[in-house]
């Protein structure tokens, strides 16, 4: 069962330790230990079907775990606790989807500001301005009124990042935000988070992109199998990969 | 005979209207309405939290819940009818008005039939909204409120048309228990000429027919235009499944 929460130490936002989790037989995350530091941006990569979402999905316990706790502002996320106060801890843990997930009744501005009318208790007005502003931040002020499915992938991905910043987290995961776009959307949507990260946003992303990896990146992780096989800075990682899977996985990567 | 359904027309229009109103309680063709729109209003609340009990994580809330929609769904609507019929006055120990008895077996009914097309419109979104919803910390029931039953309901709409529809079909049955209705009004109308029930059977299925037919009408244009609706906004979106990752492992220079 959960394990007593290991503490965090100065300048530390999450702290997995010992995170097991199995389908049924088949283990999918394997002893995980690892954290991510305040302000830190942090790549997963790894194999299709190593864990990496799964990984992702428990840091806000859309995905429970059998063992272990993660550490989050002095709380187990993964402790017994009150619906309420679980609904407390994911607001202010932002996630970005594969496939944005936007809600298709609402425009854009009610995407962002529905959830700190409805769950912070924020005035419609001020979260309104609020959202405004935070569709000004990713290039689409000019797009507040327009719903879902009339935009493109690449901004419904930015409204996407809009809403999550909208509860305003200081940490946010992000789950191959740029996977289910065109090539010619990607770079939008990396610029983004590039700036969000030079912000001092702390960051945990799963991505293929290993540009965006090698320059915003400040330590990446390898998992393959369940396992975390390698944290490096990106300059470490992609010079001199240490686990032989890793070899193979930025070698297949070049090709 | 075009005579004769003229002239039954003109001598008992208000009788298969209102019924015996207001020397007697209201009935006729303003009865069987008014049954069918409360039947439909008090069914559309009830399948819906029968859809969300279905949907519970809580077993003792899910397995009930999941039986009584079964059963109601499997037995014929004229056996839940004569079981209320029964049951009810025995129950409450009161005379309950056949009218009365007749909504309750309707809303049991239809709510039961209802809360699969709800069901069904939750499932359909997908978990991806839900776990959007969630992400951002609402709670389950206010997802629900916000995020899912919006979209679910609006997709809907046709569907309770249809159940609408069906509704005023079944509240015929209504006639076994003597539920003042226009099939009532009509049985009194050929009990009173006795000579010309198929001339007051034609009016009767006319009747019934031309409101149906105009309820399924208006669904069927509803319905393509939500479909339209659903169609258009997404067609820039690629669906997640369609996306490749490892074709888009691209080394940035
Ligand atoms: N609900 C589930 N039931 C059973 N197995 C699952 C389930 N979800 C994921 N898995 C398995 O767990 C493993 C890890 O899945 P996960 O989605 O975390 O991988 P991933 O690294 O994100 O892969 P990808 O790059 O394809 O997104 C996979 O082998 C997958 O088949
Ligand atoms: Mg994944």
């Amino acid at each position: 069962m959960t394990m007593p929460v290991s503490p965090l130490q100065d300048g530390q936002a999450i702290r997995l330790s010992d995170v097991c989790k199995s389908y049924g037989d088949y283990p999918v995350l394997r002893h995980i230990n690892a954290e991510v530091g305040r302000g830190e941006v942090v790549v997963i990569c790894g194999p299709s079907g190593s864990g990496k979402s799964t990984l992702i999905r428990t840091v806000n316990r859309l995905e429970e775990i059998n063992s272990g706790s993660i550490n989050f502002e002095g709380q187990n996320i993964h402790a017994p606790m009150r619906g309420r106060e679980l609904n407390r801890l994911r607001s202010r843990i932002g996630f970005v989807f594969q496939s944005f997930n936007l809600f298709p009744h609402l425009s854009a501005v009610e995407n962002v500001s529905m959830s700190p009318i409805r769950v912070k208790g924020v005035s419609a007005d001020v979260a309104r301005d609020k959202a405004i502003k935070l569709l000004d931040r990713v290039g689409l002020a000019d797009k507040a009124n327009s719903y879902p499915g009339q935009l493109s992938g690449g901004q419904q991905q930015r409204v996407a990042i809009a809403r999550a910043l909208a509860m305003e987290p200081p940490v946010m995961l992000f789950d191959e935000p740029t996977s289910a776009l065109d090539p010619e959307m990607v770079g939008e949507v990396l610029s983004v988070m590039k700036s969000l990260a030079a912000d001092g946003m702390t960051m945990l992303c799963v991505t293929h992109e290993m540009g965006f990896a090698r320059d915003v990146a400040d330590r990446i992780w390898f998992i393959d199998a369940g396992e975390i096989l390698e944290m490096a800075p990106p300059k470490d990682f992609f010079q001199n990969p240490r686990h032989p899977r890793a070899q193979r996985f930025l070698s297949d990567l070049r090709h | 005979m075009i005579q004769d359904i003229i002239t039954i027309i003109h001598d008992y229009w208000l009788l298969l209207l209102i019924g015996q109103y207001p020397n007697g309680p209201l009935g006729g063709l303003a009865n069987t309405i008014i049954l069918s729109l409360l039947a439909i209003l008090l069914a559309f609340p009830v399948s819906i939290l029968l859809a969300l009990a279905r949907l519970s994580k809580w077993r003792a809330l899910r397995w009930p819940v999941t039986g009584l929609v079964y059963v109601t769904r499997g037995v014929p609507l004229l056996m839940l009818i004569l079981w209320c019929y029964f049951l009810v006055p025995l129950w409450t120990g009161a005379d309950v008005p056949s009218f009365l008895i007749m909504l309750v077996t309707l809303v049991v009914y239809e709510g039961a039939f209802l809360s699969e097309v709800v069901r069904a419109g939750i499932v359909s979104l997908g978990q991806g909204q839900m776990d959007a919803a969630r992400a951002l910390g609402h709670s389950h029931l206010s997802a629900m409120r916000f995020v899912i039953l919006p979209q679910a309901l609006y997709n809907m709409i046709p569907s309770m048309i249809s159940t609408f529809v069906s509704t005023i079909k079944d509240t015929t049955l209504g006639y076994v228990i003597n539920v003042p209705d226009l099939t009532f009004a009509a049985s009194q109308v050929n009990n009173q000429l006795f000579t010309q029930p198929f001339q007051v059977f034609i009016i009767l299925a006319a009747v019934y027919y031309v409101l149906c037919w105009s309820l399924t009408y208006v669904a069927n244009s509803l319905e393509r235009r939500i479909a339209r609706r659903r169609a258009g906004p997404r067609r820039n979106a690629r669906l997640a499944t369609e996306a490749v990752p490892l074709k888009t492992l691209v080394e940035q220079p």
